[in-house]
């Protein structure tokens, strides 16, 4: 057989392919809820984390974590509009209103409440996320109970440059996020805004509402200000009322 | 002076009727490269990996053992097509065969190690990229049967594996003073003054160290450039 002709190249890659593809296809499909399960796993402990329950390194097992999760933290559906608490799917909500009205789509959000062990609110966990710049970052934001400081904020999904835009999830930063307010003196919302370059401690309004920028990184730290700015909006009217 | 091989000349190597599944010369074929033939510290293949992943030896260990798994299934597959092949597009057919394997590396470990996984990132789909494996396919697989083709990716596997697992070690120890996420150096001695290595922590630190590995390996092994 001549293994150099045009048709036999051609049928040799045709077929070389769809091989490839579908072993990777059944693959894909079997290994899904698995993956599934495990991002699942991995979100509920970035909302621990943000939450400050647990540390990144802990050391307990997932069974441990998850029983943690299901015993301290509630999943509530709000409605952004009129800041109340709604029953049912966050996306089945979302997909109804914006049947009604496109610019709906985004109407109904989950929170995440993390509840001390006698079942008071400990924290709010928020949901954040917004364009950096080369991806979407994906992070939780969480609140004290008194819906003004900031207890935590986490990343755990984004795709920005390791060692720049990436340091989003270094704890040195995320931790200077706390303590930080979100609300100026008079009770309006300002957000927490990512500096360009360091905080100047001795002036009170940055030391409360700013965090020292990402070196290298403007575009990603300015996407954070933006975004969690506009997703505590979008959250605003939950907060003032609850 | 011997005249012009006649063709009746039997070949140098018979096929022997019953190979032996592991004889000599499939244990050369895996032990070799753990030194002598060292795909890292002789052949400098693969670097790129192992500056990135070896900050801790919980990925190393990971990066490691998905290398080795990509390997050994990419040159099974490749000895199993070699005839088939066609030599036009040998290259394309390696590729597309290594990022097979590499594809599902990386979908298994997202389902079973999937905090391994992130952090590992884009470096397990780098591995298409390694220069070992596709080094490997091309110069043996192509021309050697199957079993041993295993044997031979498992061994170049295991070559670049305890490298940077060495590599590993050695950073996370130094860098963060703990071995497997687990604390090793005292606080008594932090408390003495002693602070970690911020080099051992960056790529230049992977690469002195490489460089001292491979200094050392040539050293012992009498290696000479030719």
């Amino acid at each position: 057989m001549n293994t150099n002709s045009n048709s036999y190249v051609m049928t040799f890659a045709v077929i070389l392919c769809v091989a490839v593809s579908s072993v990777l296809a059944v693959l894909a499909t079997v290994l899904k809820p698995t993956q599934q399960a495990a991002a699942e796993f991995d979100r509920q402990k970035n909302v621990m984390m943000a939450a400050g329950m647990i540390t990144r390194d802990d050391s307990r097992l997932r069974e441990e974590l998850q029983k943690l999760y299901v015993d301290r933290v509630k999943q509530v559906v709000i409605d952004t509009r009129n800041g109340t608490e709604v029953e049912g799917d966050v996306d089945a909500l979302n997909a109804a209103a914006a049947e009604k009205d496109p610019k709906d789509a985004g109407r109904y959000r989950s929170i995440e409440q993390a509840l001390t062990v006698d079942g008071k609110l400990d924290a709010l966990i928020m949901p954040v996320s917004g364009k950096g710049l080369w991806s979407t970052l994906y992070g939780y934001l969480a609140l004290d109970a008194d819906k003004n400081h900031v207890k935590g904020i986490q990343f755990y999904k984004h795709g920005e440059t390791p060692g720049l835009g990436g340091e989003v999830e270094n704890v040195k930063w995320t931790n200077m996020w706390i303590g930080k307010e979100i609300l100026n003196d008079k009770g309006e919302l300002v957000s927490v805004t990512v500096k360009k370059g360091k905080v100047d401690q001795s002036i009170p309004r940055e030391k409360k509402h700013y965090v020292d920028g990402l070196a290298g990184a403007t575009i990603t730290s300015n996407g954070v200000s933006k975004f969690v700015l506009r997703d505590l909006k979008a959250f605003g009217t939950y907060l003032q009322k609850n | 002076m011997t005249s012009t091989v006649a063709p009746t000349v039997a070949p140098t190597v018979a096929p022997t009727p019953k190979a032996p599944l592991f004889g000599d010369e499939e244990k050369r074929i895996v032990l070799d490269p753990l030194l002598d033939q060292n795909p890292i510290t002789l052949q400098v293949l693969g670097i790129c990996s192992a500056l990135a992943v070896t900050t801790r030896l919980d990925v190393s260990i990971v990066m490691g053992i998905s290398v080795i798994a990509v390997m050994a299934m990419a040159n099974v597959a490749i000895s199993l097509l070699r005839n088939l092949i066609p030599s036009k597009i040998r290259i394309i057919v390696q590729l597309v065969v290594v990022s097979g394997a590499v594809i599902i590396v990386d979908q298994v470990l997202r389902a079973y190690a999937f905090d391994l996984a992130k952090q590992l990132g884009v470096f397990i789909s780098l591995i298409i990229t390694n220069c070992i494996v596709m080094g490997r396919l091309e110069a043996y697989a192509m021309q050697n049967p199957p079993w041993r083709s295993l044997l031979d990716g498992i061994g170049n596997g295991l070559g670049y594996a305890w490298i940077i697992c060495l590599v590993g070690t050695v950073r996370e120890i130094f860098g963060s003073g703990a071995l497997l996420g687990y604390q090793v150096i005292p606080d008594a001695m932090y408390d003495a003054g002693y602070v970690n290595n911020g080099l051992m922590v960056l790529a230049p630190g992977a690469f002195i160290l490489i460089g001292v590995i491979v200094w050392v390996l040539r050293w012992l092994r009498g290696y000479v450039e030719n």
